[in-house]
């Protein structure tokens, strides 16, 4: 069986093919139905035809499965995810008394694709204009800026929104997102933060309860299909049922406006660098205005200097000076190493270690004598403070201090919150100066929400309970739910003890403390005017940290309002002169606001 | 005894007339369309149609393919070469009653005759009627002399300016395809077939570049000189010139003056689709999405997310190629591959096996279609060529197309049934 023929001709016409004519008529003389003789030398053609083609497919399909695959498959997953984030608005911020402090609402960013424009372009900037209120000719310069992508507005009322709609422009586009608005501005700002321009919390409670705030969904993503349906195969469970509640806060908005517009006057009055004012129910330790001065507007954060982000009286520590003086009164009273009705002697100036410690007023006052608890606080006496803490071994004052854990985390939360500083045990006992200084106050460091928390231990009968701003979520249809109670909150000391601390302390609002005193009702409080101490070591001279704490009513004790100046300028700067008449007004203020009826006289 | 041998014999006659049955081929094919309903299958699943669904359409209709393969296997193919006219003539006045308004509107095109109930698709019978007549005339007057190609190309004409004008570009290429196929088995230099292709090569290069298109000229011009025979070499070489000459700008023309955007746009954007991500090049984009997506492996039956959420529309027909991407990956796409070559490969044994140039012939067209649809289907999903409308042989849904494979595949193993037994001494 002969089926090639062959090939050895070099003729252009392939020797497989019957020369035309001759061998054709040939050929076809013979039976037609003989086996076929077609194709034989053709076959290697089209063997490389098919090599090359499958070869060719194969090739591009290693291209696209093997090489391109990480990003296509990466395509393929965006394209059918969506995540319905920036679709579910976060929850809303609201004070104790339901007023709103933070909430989502909808906005539109304009943006403009001159190349799909219709219309001439200075046209179009003149219908804009009055809707984004912005002069036509620099909207019109800004059309020509780009092809496509151009950002014309941010956060447009729905409003404006619908306006832009209705010119029907082609070549806009108006995407809508959730944009954070803050109504009460800088109200509380230190307190609630703001979030960025990608809704995320960057400051404040927006960014440290950032879980609370977002509801459940953060990771919720739907599939998506070709036509654009969602496909519910990735929905959590409860999906549906979409929860109402909103953050509630303990502060007060009437109080916190008060506390600081008084702030921002006596700040300007002093020159002052800062100033804060804290105000505590001491019973449970919520914070009814945490006030920080100066602050920024979160609905425009982005011009405000970062360091204002932060909320230094949480966050920040200082040296607290003689309002820590009943502080120690009661660790040595609940070591029973003095007694209620002791008298400690001040000579005015004393030194210990080569370090000279006298009274603030020793050039005027001198040496005042025998002074009781009463008189020590009344006069600030630093002197008989140093009596008095030296009647405790250094291990046990020490010790005592550990208790207050002045070191440890205050619990609030507020993000950044600062831990305060103590000298290490070997040094605190073995350089007699430390127990020294601390004793009025110097020497170590904390914040002021930290002192406010031992002053409210000493107001609530001992306790340390845990300052916080947070009531919890709480659902706007239904009625709160009950404040979440810290029931292991440490006891610092005894109600013993602080009974004739406040008692001590009640004898400053009618002496030194005066101006800090509400008419008409008992107080107990403690003035304090430190140094501030240098980074080079030592204290400067006359920069001061002025601050003052009351409690009040002194019958039972249920507020405390502490205020802090930091470094106010000009004459008698002293916690009794700048910071006590912040306390009396924010005090007369949370008195009007509660309905606290007087004091028996 | 004597009862149980006859029954025995009569049992033997009865299979003994699929004695040369090539096996392998019907297998691959089985097999082919069994898997093909499984993607049809998995692109549907989340609309839960059961047997509602086109998977089920596609293996009854498999089945019945199968059977009617095997039935035509055991026909004797070479009645056909009287046939021929008649099948010509059927062809042509399928193709006509389309082209006169008789075509049933089906997705938006006018390409079905409703027969007997039956929506049929005559553009794809065409392909085998095409087929046969090809290789009926070939058979008798082989490609191998100027008047032989010209008289075979005149009697296909007529076929192929009906599909073209239907409009129906991607079977009207299947018929050129076919066509040069089967010349070339037929013996026509391939210079010829060279030329046959100048025209298209001319109109396309003319709107590239001017001196593109100027070479091509001369390469066409080359080809005629040294291919055709001596008294036709300078006329046909001028006439080669000319000829070229007008079909670029013939091409011009059409390309601007004739065809609509979204026409132009068709036949451009799968070089870049991304200018229409949404428009013209969404298909191609999500194909290739979906294929690439798969990776090596695939992210298995069923799973494509691509193909489950429905991002490639109508994806059952000529996209299947992507479910199978993306849900087998490379190693499934290659397999496929590598399938589709054996098919090749046994059409190519029996083209060689045959006994004599009709069956051989008609191996080669069957070739000719199912290797250029396969190759111009996968070129389609993963971006190597435009949008023609060309299923994927045996794995697409699509009835007419199912059913001309396999008449196609029944004339085939007809053909290497009846070749001739060298060894065979058992009757």
């Amino acid at each position: 069986m002969v089926r090639s023929s062959p090939s050895s001709s070099s003729e252009p016409v392939p020797a497989t093919a019957p020369t035309p004519r001759v061998t054709a008529k040939r050929r076809r003389r013979r039976s037609p139905r003989s086996r076929s003789r077609l194709g034989s030398s053709r076959i290697f053609l089209i063997w490389l035809l098919l090599l090359s083609v499958c070869g060719g497919l194969g090739w591009r399909l290693y291209g696209l499965q093997m090489v391109e695959a990480p990003q296509l498959a990466k395509r393929a997953r965006q394209q059918q995810m969506i995540y319905m984030r920036p679709f579910i608005p976060r929850r809303t911020i609201i004070d104790r008394n339901g007023n709103i402090l933070a909430t989502d609402r909808l906005v539109y960013t304009l943006y403009a694709h001159p190349s799909l424009f219709k219309q001439d372009p200075e046209a179009i900037a003149q219908k804009l204009a009055p809707i984004l209120r912005q002069e036509g000719s620099k909207l019109r310069k800004k059309l020509g800026e780009a092809e496509t992508g151009l950002a014309l507005g941010h956060k447009l009322s729905e409003e404006s929104a619908d306006r832009v709609r209705e010119l029907q422009i082609d070549g806009l586009e108006l995407i809508r997102q959730y944009g954070r608005l803050y109504p009460q501005q800088e109200l509380a700002a230190d307190v609630v933060g703001y979030v960025d321009v990608d809704h995320k919390g960057q400051a404040g409670l927006e960014y440290s309860q950032e879980e609370l705030l977002e509801r459940d969904v953060r990771t919720l993503y739907m599939s998506r299909a070709g036509n654009g349906a969602l496909m519910p195969d990735h929905l959590p469970e409860g999906f549906l049922g979409f929860d109402q509640q909103q953050l509630q806060l303990t502060l007060d908005m009437r109080l916190q406006r008060v506390a600081r517009s008084l702030l921002k006057t006596q700040i300007s009055k002093y020159r002052a660098k800062r100033g804060a004012i804290i105000v505590m129910d001491v019973n449970d330790g919520s914070l009814l205005a945490l006030v920080c001065e100066p602050t920024f507007d979160p609905n425009a954060y982005s011009q405000f200097d970062i360091q204002l982000f932060k909320n230094w009286a949480v966050t920040d520590l200082y040296e607290p000076g003689s309002t820590f003086k009943p502080i120690n009164m009661a660790i040595a009273l609940e070591q029973e190493a003095i007694a209620a009705d002791e008298l400690f002697f001040d000579q005015g100036r004393i030194e210990i270690d080569t370090w000279e410690i006298a009274n603030h007023d020793y050039k005027q006052a001198g040496g005042r004598g025998n002074l009781n608890l009463g008189q020590i606080l009344v006069h600030s006496s630093n002197v008989a403070m140093v009596d008095l803490v030296q009647q405790m071994t250094p291990e046990a004052y020490y010790a005592g201090l550990e208790q207050l854990n002045l070191t440890g985390k205050l619990g609030v939360e507020l993000p950044g919150a600062g831990a305060g500083q103590l000298k290490s045990a070997q040094q605190f006992i073995n350089s007699p100066v430390e127990p020294a200084t601390t004793a009025f106050g110097q020497g170590f460091s904390l914040t002021p929400l930290k002192l406010a928390q031992l002053h409210a231990a000493i107001a609530n009968g001992g306790r340390l309970v845990r300052p916080h701003v947070l009531v919890g979520l709480q659902d706007s249809q239904t009625s709160p739910p009950p404040t979440p109670n810290d029931r292991d909150v440490k006891r610092i000391f005894s109600p013993e003890t602080t009974q004739i601390v406040l008692k001590a302390m009640a004898q400053v609002m009618n002496s030194s403390g005066k101006a800090a005193q509400v008419p008409g009702y008992r107080m107990a409080g403690k003035s304090g005017t430190s140094q501030k101490a240098s980074p080079t070591g030592g204290y400067y001279k006359d920069i001061k940290i002025t601050s003052f704490v009351a409690t009040f009513p002194l019958e039972s004790p249920q507020y405390l309002v502490l205020a802090v100046i930091d470094e106010p300028k000009g004459k008698d700067i002293f916690g009794s002169t700048v910071a006590a008449p912040l306390v009396k007004s924010v005090a007369e203020a949370l008195i009007a606001i509660e309905g606290l009826p007087p004091s028996a006289p | 005894m004597q009862r149980v041998y006859r029954e025995r014999a009569a049992w033997h006659n009865w299979i003994a007339d699929w004695d040369n049955l090539d096996v392998v081929l019907i297998l691959l094919v089985s097999g082919l369309t069994f898997f093909g309903g499984l993607a049809i299958q998995s692109t549907e699943v989340s609309q839960k149609l059961g047997f509602a669904g086109h998977c089920w359409q596609h293996w009854l209709l498999g089945i019945f393919g199968v059977g009617l393969a095997l039935f035509i296997a055991r026909c004797r193919y070479e009645v056909l070469i009287q046939w021929h006219w008649v099948i010509y003539g059927l062809t042509n006045a399928s193709l006509l009653a389309i082209k006169l308004g008789f075509g049933v509107n089906v997705n938006g095109s006018d390409r079905w005759l409703n027969i007997l109930g039956f929506n049929v698709q005559p553009s794809e019978f065409a392909k085998v009627g095409l087929i046969i007549t090809l290789a009926a005339l070939l058979h008798t007057r082989p490609a191998s002399t100027l008047p032989g190609i010209f008289r075979t190309l005149a009697i296909m004409s007529v076929p192929w300016v009906l599909v073209f004008s239907q409009p129906d570009l991607g079977t009207s290429l299947v018929f050129a395809a076919i066509a040069i196929g089967m010349l070339y088995w037929a013996n026509a230099h391939p210079g010829w077939l060279v030329l046959m292709i100048g025209p298209l090569g001319s109109a396309i290069t003319y709107g590239l570049s001017k001196p593109i298109w100027a070479g091509w000229i001369g390469v066409m011009v080359l080809v005629a000189w040294f291919s055709l025979p001596s008294p036709w070499k300078r006329l046909g070489a001028i006439l080669v010139m000319v000829g070229n000459g007008i079909f670029g700008f013939l091409g011009q023309y059409f390309w601007t003056k004739v065809l609509e955007p979204y026409q132009k746009a068709r036949l451009t954007l799968f070089l870049a689709p991304e200018n229409d991500p949404l428009g013209g090049g969404y298909h191609l984009i999500q194909s290739r999405i979906a294929i690439g997506a798969g990776q090596l492996w695939g992210r298995g039956p069923f799973q494509g997310t691509q193909t489950q959420l429905d991002f490639i529309p109508e994806q059952h027909t000529d996209f299947i190629f992507s479910a199978v991407g993306e849900e087998l990956g490379f190693i499934g796409s290659i397999a496929l591959l590598i399938v589709f070559w054996l098919i090749a490969l046994r059409l190519i044994i029996i083209a060689q096996n045959a006994k004599e140039n009709f069956g051989s012939l008609l191996a080669i067209g069957v070739l000719s279609m199912i290797v250029f649809q396969v190759v111009i289907n996968i070129s389609m999903t993963i971006g190597l060529a435009p949008i023609t409308g060309l299923p994927l042989p045996w794995m697409s849904y699509g009835r007419s197309a199912l059913l001309t494979n396999f008449i196609a595949l029944g004339l085939v193993e007809s053909v290497a049934n009846h070749r001739p037994r060298m060894m065979n001494f058992r009757r």
